[in-house]
């Protein structure tokens, strides 16, 4: 979703590639951006982005920073424990993504919480 | 789908935008990467999501978002922003979600980001920010996740984060910070995760984790501690601690008894030498522990009430014995690593009914008993290779019905027992040089690799390459008709024996000993 044309990137590379491959796009990525693995069929394609997208969250290491999938339940999270947007049907309570609110609380729809 | 407080009137208009952006229905403007060097104008009054990440947006004017009153969610990153004026982001009064990484800041813009009361998630990851004035988060009273990651931060921001009681999530990985000072998180009461990865840190307060009871995850690998962080004795919920890649030496006793509720520890890559046998007690949640080359010790850890470890890799120490009743703690233990230690003698493992793996090579291990891997029905691979072992009970390997890869190389073994590896699949049988019988594989049906001492015992498997010279075919004839016939079937079905022989390797057993 995000290719910028960089003029100091040779034509193979797109957006924040730092080595790529006409068959699998970016293979890595310059400091600092998040390398992706979209699935485009068969093939893996890699991107560089400044965050991961939705349902992934991003850990960064002095060499490589990568993506990762939130749990099946969570569509934004901050690591693989700590939700930070729910999927439809499911209710944000301290971080996890529950079914249904304690007692004291009210499941909100629009905001997928309890509230 | 069209939210109803986005328009006022619930039916789906046209969506207004910008020549430069693409728009959806629903209020969500996508900007990103078009070289944009200042924020589009001409969007929608409703836009409540607007992405101008990737693009030359190098410094953001004051009341640059005043026409987007309803706007949830600004992603800027990726801008070369250096300057935000302080009344850049002013009238954003339903911003949860802000998104300042992968920029030029080299401070935390606080007086622009003071009045976002609804904000909930501040990315400020990937700048070159050196300080973060006091009052930097004061008016953020929703705030949950904060990203400080991945800048040159030389110290935790203790003053700044004091009343950020509903912060759920914070980042100060890939920083300088080289101490936690004590009560540095002292209020942070709603904190579940904690990242200090791939710092500095040395030394950390005994209390500097002080107030964070609801902490889950603390990670503080690749640091320069030198000492197990006691610190942690404040965090009762916490299940998941990573302190692998730091200069520890020694975990004390007793060093997880406040922390009842651990899921996983990682604590390889540190120089341990000791680690106090009751480190590991009543972890009933723990699944899998790894100690590697914690070279001084030399009892085995007491894991008592640790009784849902699936994996235990302990290896590179003094051991030389392991407890009796071991599997009465574990029994739904799936791998046990013991390999590199200095035990002589085996227990049962009669109760690690669940046991798929065992690797126990390069011990001082020297016999093998009947009830040894009794009732191992489970067991895959078996590792004993490197050992001095010079017995093995004929029914020892009665139970290991599904064994597929056994490895008995570099004993002293004169035979082994095959009754019960109806599934072995491997064998390895090197460099015990004391066995010299040929080798039958009758009772090994599913035997596909196999290798063995000497290369003559290879021809009950592979039988003799045919280049062989105009003499080995004489002594081709001369060999057992029986012998053949038996085994004439099987031959075929095993594919690979090592060493195999050949022309100076011959089949016949010459004079005794083939090596002459």
């Amino acid at each position: 979703r995000q290719h910028k044309q960089n003029p100091g990137v040779s034509s193979g590379c797109q957006g924040g590639c730092l080595t790529c491959s006409d068959y699998n796009g970016c293979l890595s990525c310059k400091p600092r951006l998040f390398i992706f693995l979209e699935r485009n069929g068969m093939r893996q394609m890699g991107v560089c982005l400044p965050s991961c997208p939705s349902g992934f969250y991003g850990t960064r290491s002095p060499d490589r920073n990568t993506c990762t999938k939130c749990r099946p339940e969570c569509d934004s999270c901050f690591n693989k424990n700590l939700c930070m947007r729910c999927r439809a049907g499911y209710y944000l309570h301290l971080g996890k993504c529950q079914e249904s609110c304690p007692e004291s609380l009210v499941c909100s729809d629009t905001q997928r919480e309890c509230v | 789908s069209l939210r109803n407080g986005a328009t006022g009137q619930g039916q789906s208009t046209p969506a207004i935008c910008s020549s430069s952006c693409s728009c959806d229905e629903d209020g969500g403007a996508d900007c990103s990467g078009k070289g944009l060097t200042t924020v589009p104008t001409g969007l929608s009054a409703f836009t409540y999501y607007l992405d101008i990440s990737m693009n030359n947006i190098t410094e953001l004017p004051a009341f640059v978002f005043k026409t987007f009153p309803y706007l949830e969610e600004l992603r800027l990153a990726g801008n070369d922003l250096s300057f935000i004026h302080p009344d850049a982001l002013s009238g954003l009064h339903q911003l949860k979600v802000l998104m300042l990484q992968n920029n030029q800041l080299k401070t935390v813009p606080s007086t622009a980001i003071k009045n976002l009361y609804s904000l909930q998630s501040l990315r400020l990851d990937a700048n070159h920010i050196t300080t973060v004035p006091e009052d930097s988060f004061e008016g953020l009273q929703q705030l949950r996740h904060l990203w400080l990651d991945d800048n040159s931060l030389t110290e935790v921001p203790v003053g700044p984060m004091r009343h950020q009681a509903n912060l759920q999530a914070l980042t100060l990985a890939l920083n300088r910070i080289t101490h936690i000072p004590n009560n540095a998180f002292a209020n942070l009461s709603s904190l579940v995760v904690l990242h200090l990865h791939n710092n500095r840190i040395k030394e950390i307060g005994e209390s500097c984790f002080t107030g964070l009871e609801n902490l889950e995850t603390l990670d503080l690998n690749f640091n320069n501690l030198m000492t197990f962080p006691e610190a942690i004795q404040a965090l009762p919920k916490l299940k998941e601690l990573g302190f692998h890649s730091n200069d520890i030496a020694a975990v004390p006793e007793g060093a997880f008894h406040k922390n009842p509720l651990l899921r996983t520890i990682h604590l390889y890559d540190n120089p341990l030498s000791f680690v106090g046998t009751s480190a590991f007690q009543n972890l009933s949640d723990l699944h899998s522990l790894m100690l590697r080359g914690a070279s001084m010790m030399q009892e085995f850890p007491c894991l008592t009430g640790t009784n849902n470890l699936e994996s235990l890799t302990l290896t590179g120490t003094k051991i030389a014995a392991i407890p009796v009743e071991l599997c009465e703690d574990l029994k739904v233990l799936r791998t046990l690593d013991l390999s590199y230690n200095e035990i002589e003698e085996l227990p049962s493992f009669q109760g690690c009914l669940k046991l798929q793996e065992i690797s126990l090579q390069h011990n001082h291990i020297q016999q093998i008993d009947r009830d040894t891997f009794q009732g191992l029905s489970a067991l895959r691979l078996l590792d004993l290779s490197r050992n001095e072992m010079k017995t093995i009970h004929r029914d020892a390997f009665l139970y290991l019905t599904v064994l597929t890869n056994l490895d008995l190389s570099l004993n002293s073994l004169t035979s082994i027992p095959t009754t019960g590896l109806s599934s072995l699949n491997q064998l390895k049988l090197t460099g015990n040089l004391q066995m010299k019988n040929v080798f039958t594989a009758k009772s090994l049906p599913k035997l596909r690799s196999v290798s063995v001492p000497y290369a003559y015992q290879c021809c009950a498997f592979v039988g003799c390459d045919s280049s062989t010279s105009s003499t080995d075919e004489n002594i081709k004839k001369r060999r057992d008709k029986k012998f053949i016939e038996k085994d004439v079937e099987r031959i075929s079905m095993v594919m690979h024996c090592s060493p195999s022989p050949g022309a100076f390797k011959p089949c016949e057993h010459l004079l005794g000993s083939w090596m002459i």
